[in-house]
């Protein structure tokens, strides 16, 4: 005999010995909270959507705006946050979009394809901020580097006689380098931990059922 | 939502709930996360519930969620508890229908089962639910004859168990 077909009849007979639960217990549970794994990513890419945002709040970064204007960036201040605006809200459209296309009455790899499709709308937008966190330290560099006197634009008043403007001046620029490399990679290594660690099943899943289809 | 409809839903799951409690069973390995899992594929399918048109049979329309739940939405809790500490009332042989060597083989093949992949398990698990192949393709989006491919790749890898 078929192996399967000892499982199955034997799968058949278990059913009256399964859990029952009420009709009440069900009713209570349509209304608790879910935790799926979806929302989870909802909540998860608001906050990345946000975060970036909330950045331009804090005071110490609107001491920064003023560094910048002193430096003589203030226009590509202004021009790559018209940009960043214009790209983020085409990024939320994006996203609003996909979340809404996924449904769990699609089939099993439809779901896993718009449930992946939605994330990566959030991948694609981090890698963006990521890009411009980095460029914006690297167009403070190169202000450092044309700027008459970095140190009055960073508001250091008193001057060091005994250091060359140029040994300063490239210090600055290697520390503000220094600075950019490693805050766009902690920012990126957190991001993707995140990323990686939320759809693990999902690509896994997704992986089987699209070899299950070559 | 009006309380008809709550009332409806509630009383076609109370019905079948025993196709949610088997997916249950498969991709769980312990009583709190089978509840959870029951739970979640509960909100789901009243999430879907206003979709639900009648085209088809009710449970025909729970397999497609409850699986979608199990396979993509659903986060296992990190509990770690051991499969052995969980023998589930699916796993457990009938006493009365004894028989030593049918016993030991069914056994094995459970273990077998819970050991596969989830995408697997959703295909042994409609399958065991007597569902055609067309059906078993449309639910996890596959064509029908890779449905049939894998299906006997995953009996063989059963035969190999039983008869090494």
């Amino acid at each position: 005999m078929d192996e399967l077909e000892l499982l199955k009849r034997d799968w058949r007979k278990k059913g009256k010995d399964l859990p029952r639960l009420s009709f009440d217990e069900i009713y209570k549970m349509i209304w608790k909270k879910s935790s799926s794994i979806v929302k989870w990513i909802f909540i998860i890419s608001v906050i990345e959507f946000l975060l970036p945002l909330l950045l331009y709040l804090l005071p110490s970064m609107a001491k920064s705006l003023a560094i910048w204007r002193d430096l003589g960036l203030g226009n590509f201040l202004l021009i790559s946050n018209i940009v960043q605006y214009g790209v983020i809200f085409f990024f939320i459209f994006q996203f609003y979009r996909r979340y809404r296309e996924i449904s769990t009455l699609d089939n099993a790899k439809q779901l896993l394809v718009n449930i992946l499709k939605t994330r990566r709308t959030v991948k694609y937008y981090v890698i963006f901020c990521l890009s411009l966190i980095f460029l914006s330290f690297l167009v403070m560099a190169m202000g450092i580097y044309l700027s008459d006197d970095p140190m009055a634009a960073l508001g250091y008043s008193n001057k060091m006689q005994n250091i060359s403007p140029e040994n300063i001046k490239t210090t600055m620029i290697v520390t503000v380098m220094a600075i950019g490399v490693v805050t766009t990679l902690v920012m990126g290594f957190i991001y993707f931990l995140l990323y990686g660690l939320l759809l693990k099943k999902l690509n896994k899943n997704y992986k089987e059922l699209k070899e299950m289809d070559m | 939502m009006d309380r008809d409809l709550e009332h409806k839903f509630v009383t076609e799951l109370e019905h079948n709930q025993n196709i949610v409690h088997r997916v249950c069973t498969l991709y769980t390995n312990d009583k709190d996360s089978h509840k959870d899992l029951f739970q979640e594929i509960t909100i789901q399918l009243w999430k879907a519930y206003p979709k639900f048109r009648g085209e088809s049979k009710f449970s025909t329309w729970m397999y497609r969620v409850a699986l979608n739940t199990a396979i993509t939405l659903y986060r296992k809790s990190k509990k770690n508890v051991p499969i052995q500490d969980y023998e589930s009332v699916i796993f457990k042989i009938s006493a009365d229908e004894y028989d030593p060597t049918e016993e030991q083989q069914l056994k094995l093949m459970y273990d077998a089962v819970r050991e596969l992949g989830d995408i697997d398990k959703a295909l042994v698990f409609l399958y065991l639910e007597d569902k055609n192949y067309t059906e078993i393709a449309e639910t996890l989006g596959i064509s029908e004859v890779n449905a049939r491919v894998k299906m006997n790749r995953i009996k063989n890898k059963l035969k190999t168990i039983l008869n090494p």
